[in-house]
């Protein structure tokens, strides 16, 4: 078994980001930026109905306009449109202005049909059918033991309804690429997505051509968080367009609108919750009945209860509601986010109920049969004390008498982040001392061409700044597709055994040029070779006794290098002002484990990028669906509501890894800080205020309606 | 984004001879008509550019004798201009929370005040009314940011500007030129209660421009907004008063609500309220009560009763007291 160093010199170290001045100085160039010579602006038709039959398309006007090169038909006649942004054809021109007036000369006649986009909608008896067979579709229900008796005899128990809605991926960048064809059989792409190596396929399949005929560059990406996995149609028309435009490339961007109606979403989820527990303040029984909907996709698979799986006895139903609204993808840790709210709600409820602290109640009922409950026992108080639990959290409701409440708030959370065999990396070591890594991987924030650079440097005794660490492109050894936090646990091993392997090969060629050394005396260290203890020539000249033999070493996962699972928990600081619903956050505590942290300063920037992203899910977002025509209300950036820098609060992030922490590896961590900042903020806002606001996201309506129905149940 | 011809003229007589040709429109800052013209829900075949004519711009007069905006004056120089500060705190505090630094800086008086509504059926396409097959999509659908003043009527979108609103309660008025010569007009009356679609809830009319706004001393004077995000975000409600004092009593008042109504919305019910008492903080809860006293919210947006009913509040208090009971530290 492979094993990382135990003393090393450049992991674990904060090491800023290779490309991280290109990027703030704005010289990086992302795939939207790419202009090669001879681009054509593309553009998609896309459905104004959320549920309509394609009758009759007519191209001929938009074929004829000035600077019109290829219009392609996606949805011919009969085809049916499920939701208001579905693809219908698509135009590559000269101008991207030329390419939007020749979408608009298309002439369509729809039959347009009655639609469902709400879950009241779908579920509604007799409902228009988004597919044959009916919109409801029974999820995975659990039950454990007898939850019915266990509640009846619980002393305390909750009984609530509580919502998260449905939020888009926004990504900052929009999904696309640009691609252009030489000749028959090359095509080059530069594409903005998770998945260098499978986009390439994506387009060979389209353009009929094999894999290696391909090749797709991500030198960098303006964001995935689990939407662009694939060429999507989009993608596949871009290639068909640009093979009838005779090969020139044609730039394919969706706008906001189709962005956020047709490229994912993460789906929402409702559920109606009892929970009970003993005098104790243990758990005993958990009854929950959930409903969600991702469009045309799959719903939320809620895990409930949550973290605190070692509930005696719960039962769990729920249903996916499909509905005419793009279908959702995966979206940062899928199915977490919900699940932590609709369990940390309810479990906060309930120790209000009992009286209880709710960070006390929380430890008493981790799962004793979870790995992860030692690491919530060590955590839990490391962030109390950040925050301030003991000193300033009042029980609810005992919070002042003035307008501004301020309340305290946590929540729990868990995620895999494994890494997987069956990726390569390659290292070259050139007789010039240079150092080639490549891999068909990318960096969607992941910091993954740092962290490949800072193990080959940390093997070779050398800075990551000596590495050429290249990535983002389809046609290096096969790499990981960002998702699942996977990307840094699948690469860093094969990273490891190709530079350690091109190391020794490199040791066995140069070993007798310095006074006959043996293989085994040398080493690398501080950009020196040494040799029984003494430095004998640095790396440069130890590389140039290759003479004209580079090193070349293709590298396979290893065992012992990388693990998975981990947990995670978060506080929330929140003001809020009663009579005006607004609600401020003031500060969130973060504390992650992650195991084997190997760039500290990236690993720390991907937890305050989670924390941003759920601040939005717990105060902003979220997808407003009109009943009557199925649109979109809100497919843009001024009702779609997102942070601004006022809006961010003081971050503080901890790295929970003491030794035994390190010795579980390397762990993914870009999912787990995003998980429970909404449950954490939700949280809050009902200990500042003295209710429960059930639906999210903590916006002055719901803070003020929670208000004004307590008031009129004379509770507050 | 339709083709359309462009001009740029330097004085105000070449820009409405080119302003008279049909369907063309008026170009300042460009952050509300450039993002309706994208949408296809302006499509001008002319569009003029005003905003370096130099008659339209700067800031003129004092606290004593008023003040004078020229049209094409940008956000950014009124919330740089102490003397407004000073002057009409509610201009102030009204203007410095519109947008971002960078909208304030390219958007103009003008520009503010003649905007169209953000309601999201009129953005969408639907008209200003928002009806489809005769029937309101605002009242079946989303109206969480309506109107909840005159919901019996068919126009629930709500004014756009917070410029308007901290105008109105100043007692300001505007001056339009058009084909016919000028004309000053209160600026509560550029906007209206439109009956149908197709009528403009804008009075300036097609080949008029907005050049002038001119505002008479003030009394004390402030704005309160509330809104969800803290960065750049449109105010779910806000409103402006302005108090002439005689002694400790209030002589005159004038309070108007922004986010409510179609139009900017002069409350007459709290200023009957406080016209006549001696100011208090109660006295300012009471004016906040009336307020709302005639609302009819919508099916989503009842939280705004409760809200104006606050804004209305702070903002007396902020005009009189300066620093609110809200207000930490």
């Amino acid at each position: 078994m492979a094993e990382w160093p135990a003393s090393p010199s450049v992991i674990g170290k904060r090491i800023p980001r290779l490309d991280g001045l290109l990027k703030a100085s704005g010289k990086a160039k992302y795939p939207s930026d790419v202009h090669p010579k001879g681009l054509l602006f593309g553009a998609m038709l896309y459905s104004p109905h959320a549920h309509a039959k394609v009758k009759s398309i007519d191209t001929k006007t938009a074929e004829k306009l000035p600077g019109v090169k290829a219009v392609l038909v996606i949805a011919g006649p009969g085809t049916t449109l499920r939701y208001h942004g579905d693809d219908i054809a698509a135009v590559a021109a000269e101008t991207e202005e030329q390419a939007r007036d020749a979408i608009r000369a298309i002439k369509i006649e729809y039959d347009v049909l009655p639609h469902v986009v709400t879950e009241a909608q779908s579920m509604a008896e007799g409902a228009p059918e988004v597919f044959k067979g009916g919109n409801v579709k029974k999820g995975r229900g659990q039950t454990k033991g007898k939850p019915e008796d266990a509640m009846a005899s619980a002393a305390a128990t909750i009984e609530a309804t509580y919502t998260v809605p449905m939020i888009t991926h926004v990504c900052l960048e929009t999904h696309g690429l640009t691609v252009g064809l030489e000749g028959e059989k090359k095509a080059t792409a530069w594409a903005s997505t998770q998945n260098v190596y499978g986009i390439a396929g994506d387009l060979a399949q389209a353009l009929e051509l094999d894999r290696g005929d391909v090749t797709v560059y991500t030198e960098f990406m303006g964001g995935g968080f689990g939407s662009k996995f694939n060429a999507d149609v989009w993608g596949t028309t871009a290639a068909k367009l640009s093979k009838m435009a005779g090969g020139r490339p044609v730039k394919m961007f969706l706008d906001r609108e189709q962005e956020h109606c047709a490229a994912g979403n993460r789906p929402s989820a409702t559920a109606h919750i009892k929970m009970g527990a003993d005098r104790e303040g243990k758990i005993v029984s958990v009854i929950a009945e959930g409903h969600s909907t991702g469009g045309v996709g799959n719903g939320t698979n809620m895990i409930l209860p949550y973290v605190y799986r070692g509930v005696p006895h719960y039962s769990v139903g729920q249903a996916n509601a499909l509905t005419n609204r793009g279908g959702s993808r995966a979206m940062r840790a899928p199915n977490h986010p919900q699940s932590c709210i609709l369990t940390e709600a309810a479990v906060d409820d309930l120790a209000e109920k009992l009286g209880m602290d709710p960070l006390e109640f929380r430890l008493k009922n981790l799962d004793p049969g979870s790995p992860m409950t030692p690491i919530y026992q060590a955590e839990i108080p490391i962030g109390a004390e950040l925050i301030g639990w003991r000193e300033k959290r009042k029980p609810r409701g005992k919070t002042g008498t003035g307008p501004i409440r301020t309340g305290l708030g946590m929540a729990l959370h868990t995620w895999g982040g494994g890494g997987n065999p069956g990726k390569q990396v390659s290292c070259t070591i050139h007789p010039d001392g240079s150092v080639d890594i490549k891999t068909a991987t990318q960096d969607i924030g992941t910091g993954a061409r740092t962290i490949l650079a800072m193990i080959a440097a940390e093997i070779l005794g050398l800075q990551p700044t000596e590495i050429n660490s290249l990535i983002g492109n389809s046609s290096y050894p096969p790499g990981q597709p960002s998702g699942g936090s996977t990307t840094t646990p699948t690469m860093a091993p094969p990273c490891y055994d190709a530079v350690t392997k091109a190391r020794d090969a490199l040791f066995k060629k140069v070993a007798s040029a310095f006074n006959n050394a043996r293989p085994e005396d040398l080493s690398l260290k501080q950009g020196q070779l040494w040799a029984g203890g003494e430095p004998v020539a640095s790396w440069k000249e130890a590389c140039r006794k290759l003479g004209t033999s580079p090193i070349s070493v293709t590298g396979e996962f290893v065992d012992g290098l990388s693990s998975t699972g981990v947990g995670g928990c978060q506080f929330a600081e929140v003001s809020v002002d009663l009579e005006t619903g607004e609600v401020k956050v003031k500060k969130i505590v973060a504390i992650q484990d992650s195991g084997l942290i190997l760039d500290l300063l990236t690993w720390e920037s991907q937890v305050y990028g989670g924390v941003i992203m759920g601040l939005n899910y717990g105060l902003f977002e979220e997808v407003v669906m009109d009943p009557t025509s199925g649109r979109m209300l809100n497919p843009d950036m001024e009702w779609y509501k997102l942070a601004g820098a006022s809006d961010i609060p003081e971050i503080v992030v901890r790295a929970y890894s003491p030794p035994d922490e390190k010795g579980r590896q390397v762990i993914g961590v870009g999912e787990p800080p995003t998980i429970s900042t909404a449950a954490a903020i939700g949280n809050a806002v009902s200990n500042a205020i003295g209710v429960r606001v059930t639906e999210w996201p903590m916006s002055p309506r719901n803070v003020l309606n929670a208000l004004a129905t307590a008031s009129r149940e004379g509770r507050a | 984004m339709k083709a359309f011809e462009y001009a740029a003229p330097t004085t105000v007589d070449a820009a409405l001879k080119l302003l008279g040709g049909p369907n063309a429109a008026a170009l300042a800052g460009g952050t509300d008509l450039l993002g309706r013209a994208k949408d296809y829900v302006t499509s001008p075949d002319r569009v003029v550019y005003v905003k370096e004519i130099k008659e339209l711009g700067g800031i003129t007069g004092d606290a004593k004798s008023g003040m004078t905006l020229g049209a094409a004056t940008p956000l950014s120089e009124i919330v740089h201009h102490s003397g407004i500060r000073e002057a009409y705190p509610a201009l102030w505090q009204a203007t410095s929370e519109i947008g971002s630094i960078q909208i304030r800086n390219m958007s103009t008086v003008g520009g503010n005040l003649l905007q169209r509504p953000r309601c999201w059926y009129f953005r969408a396409g639907f008209g200003l009314l928002g009806m489809k097959d005769g029937q309101s999509l605002v009242r079946a659908g989303d109206n969480r940011y309506h109107a909840i003043f005159q919901t019996d009527g068919d126009a629930l979108f709500v004014s756009p500007s917070s410029l308007a609103v901290a105008l109105i309660a100043l007692d300001a008025s505007a001056k339009v030129r058009g084909p016919k010569g000028e004309r000053t007009v209160k600026v509560e009356e550029l906007y209206r209660v439109p009956r149908r679609e197709g009528e403009s809830e804008l009075t300036v009319e097609p080949g008029e421009l907005l050049t002038h706004v001119m505002i008479p001393a003030a009394g004390k004077n402030g704005a309160y907004e509330a809104r969800q995000k803290q960065a750049q975000d449109w105010p779910l409600v806000m409103s402006a008063v302005n108090l002439t004092m005689q002694g400790d009593t209030i002589s005159k008042a004038r309070v108007v609500i922004y986010g409510v109504a179609p139009i900017p919305w002069r409350s007459e019910a709290a200023e009957r309220v406080l016209v006549g008492k001696k100011f208090s903080p109660e006295v300012a809860a009471e004016a906040g009560t009336a307020a709302v006293e005639a609302a009819r919210p919508l099916s989503m947006n009842a939280y705004k009763v409760p809200m104006t009913r606050t804004v209305v509040k702070r903002a007396l208090i902020r005009a009189v007291q300066g620093k609110g009971y809200w207000e930490e530290g």
